[in-house]
């Protein structure tokens, strides 16, 4: 690997890092702002399927398909009075490894793996939820910013044993 | 009088279904809060409710194609529904019947044939059990292969909608929707209808009758819970809900029928298709609909949902099962239906106002989730059974139903009501006691 990936790797990293801090602190705004204005954010759902045959993930229903406009809904649902979902705020852990830089254009363009394991605490309920899953983000590079421009998150169970998604992933 | 001092760990089945007797009283609008959180009254459910009625496992066009299959639970016993070569579609439970291995594990796919993972016995999908290995060597001429096929259920279909029971004797599926078939046609029979993708699956801590009881009749808490829809300008108001009807008929059957609307809520160029599948009174109400949230007893859920969506206006159209898993603990597993002529584009907007407000991350489901989730934590183990918590069903026990209205069923005028919870549990009572 040359010195500029380890480099670009590295600072795909921290950007991942921070935006899990934005999200573990229900920073939603500040979240939003690392999204490219053209982003597409998906969940495929994911399937049982006969053997090795790929893809198992749905190319037609999702959990999560969005572009900016929804993605805002969302986040302006979110600072509402009765988004009882979120009230009082689950509390999320996200960890983010294997971060693995696929493509990288320095100033332009990067594809960046990553697997992310999130664990979810609500209210005084002593069960958790742990989603995990592989992210596979491309980056954006506009005004001196890295901006996500496209997410899909595999997800690694058929049945989602999570309440619901009122969290990004 | 209901008897003080129940312990329902030293009731036998029938002490227990005595208890449920006296104090499930939907005429006086009182259901108590331990038949959502004792386990003796769910292992009850299963055998009389679940082991008895039609339950609904998917929709024709999920099997589109010859040799198409899919897999579901039929009350908890996987099953694998597949359509013959014949075109005829046919279910099985899904277990070898030598050693009683499951046989398939994919959700869906296409095959003529099952073979089991553990002798490798080969199973047509009409259930013939057509190979064994080394059968000659082995058996000799003794083994009858006929005596051996698939251990089918019985599964009938109405207007795509695919439903199955284990009960021999039950009636038939169209006696078993009865009046409530009126209502079915302007879900799912309006127009040619398919599924998009496969049925998304997540898992709450409640128990399922919360979400049988929420979509039967409860338009009420739309107004608090779903506040924050009103809040985003994608309904005019809080109160948008209340408008409209309630209606309920036979066999625990209900739902909410919001009218009027100012907007057709579907395809507008659709409407032939629409008038030529639906009578004139079921079009009339199909061109004033609003929004319509029902149950089919037990637990299939459905909701056609107006909204605004990126300042437009779009409807979707979504059945979901509440899958009991244990007392306290449910599979919600939601399925996506869409006009089959419609075009992309509206194809594409629909999917993503379903995806936007009812999927796992559907900005209405959510909320609701979080109530499903504390209502079963707060009903769960001894005390709410000793002290007789008792839930108040009375909304609109006093009001009279409307005479005029063109359908079939017991139709209150505006949606505020709780008579079609009362008619849930009425239902349920009579079957768990039967």
């Amino acid at each position: 690997m040359s010195l500029e990936k380890m480099l670009a790797t590295y600072e795909f990293e921290q950007w991942l890092y921070k935006e899990a801090k934005l999200l573990d602190d229900i920073d939603f705004d500040g979240w939003f702002n690392l999204l490219h204005p053209e982003i597409s954010y998906q969940m495929p759902v994911r399937v049982n399927k006969e053997g090795v045959e790929r893809p198992d993930y749905s190319l037609d229903m999702y959990a999560f398909n969005e572009d900016i406009e929804l993605m805002k809904i969302r986040v302006d649902r979110l600072k509402t009075d009765y988004a009882w979902a979120e009230i009082p705020p689950s509390r999320t852990r996200r960890s983010v490894h294997n971060v693995r830089l696929l493509e990288y254009t320095p100033n332009e363009k990067a594809v960046v793996n990553s697997y992310l394991t999130i664990y979810r605490s609500r209210s005084t309920d002593i069960h958790h939820d742990l989603i995990s899953g592989e992210r596979q983000d491309e980056f954006t590079f506009v005004d001196g910013e890295w901006k996500l421009s496209k997410r899909v998150f595999i997800v690694d169970q058929t049945t989602l044993n999570t309440r619901n998604l009122a969290i990004f992933v | 009088m209901i008897k003080t001092n129940v312990n329902l760990e030293d009731l036998s089945q029938q002490e227990a279904i005595e208890y449920l007797k006296e104090s499930v009283q939907p005429e006086i609008g009182a259901i108590p809060a331990s038949v959502l959180g004792d386990p003796t009254f769910y292992d009850l459910e299963h055998k009389k409710v679940f082991l008895k009625t039609w339950l609904f496992i998917g929709h024709e066009s999920e099997i589109l194609n010859k040799n198409d299959f899919i897999t579901r639970d039929v009350a908890g016993y996987s099953v694998i529904i597949s359509r013959g070569a014949d075109g005829e579609i046919r279910g099985f439970y899904n277990m070898c019947t030598h050693r009683g291995m499951k046989l398939c594990r994919a959700d869906s796919g296409n095959k003529a044939m099952f073979t089991c993972p553990y002798h490798g016995f080969n199973f047509k999908n009409n259930g013939d059990c057509v190979g064994v290995p080394l059968q000659k060597d082995i058996y000799g001429e003794d083994l009858d292969k006929s005596q051996l096929g698939l251990y089918k259920i019985r599964i009938e279909s109405y207007r795509g909608l695919l439903f199955g029971t284990w009960n021999d004797q039950a009636e038939p599926l169209v006696d078993f929707l009865g009046d409530f078939k009126w209502y079915v046609d302007i879900l799912a029979g309006r127009a040619e209808m398919e599924v998009i993708g496969p049925p998304q699956r997540y898992v709450i801590h409640s128990n399922w009758k919360i979400g049988a009881d929420n979509f039967v009749g409860d338009s009420y808490h739309t107004m608090v819970t779903h506040g924050s829809i009103a809040k985003l300008g994608m309904v005019p108001s809080a109160t948008y809900s209340k408008k409209g009807y309630q209606i309920y008929t036979n066999h625990g059957h209900g739902l909410n029928l919001g009218t009027p609307n100012p907007d057709f809520a579907f395809p507008e160029e659709l409407k032939e298709e629409y008038r030529s599948n639906l009578t004139k009174e079921q079009y009339k109400i199909l061109s004033n609909l609003k929004n319509m949230i029902g149950n089919i007893f037990p637990n299939l859920s459905f909701l056609i949902s107006h909204t605004k969506v990126k300042g437009q206006l779009i409807s979707n159209t979504s059945v979901r099962l509440w899958k009991p898993i244990s007392v306290n603990k449910m599979e919600v597993i939601t399925w996506f239906l869409v006009e089959k002529n419609a075009s992309d584009d509206w194809k594409r907007r629909s999917r993503e106002s379903f995806i936007l407000t009812f999927s796992p991350s559907g900005i209405f489901e959510q909320d609701d989730t979080e109530v499903f989730t504390d209502i079963t934590s707060a009903a769960s183990g001894t005390m709410p059974l000793v002290k007789q918590l008792t839930y108040n069903y009375t909304m609109g026990l006093h009001r009279k139903p409307v005479e005029d209205f063109v359908g079939p069923g017991v139709v209150f005028d505006d949606k505020f009501s709780e008579a079609s919870q009362r008619n849930f549990y009425r239902y349920w009572l009579d079957l768990i006691t039967r």
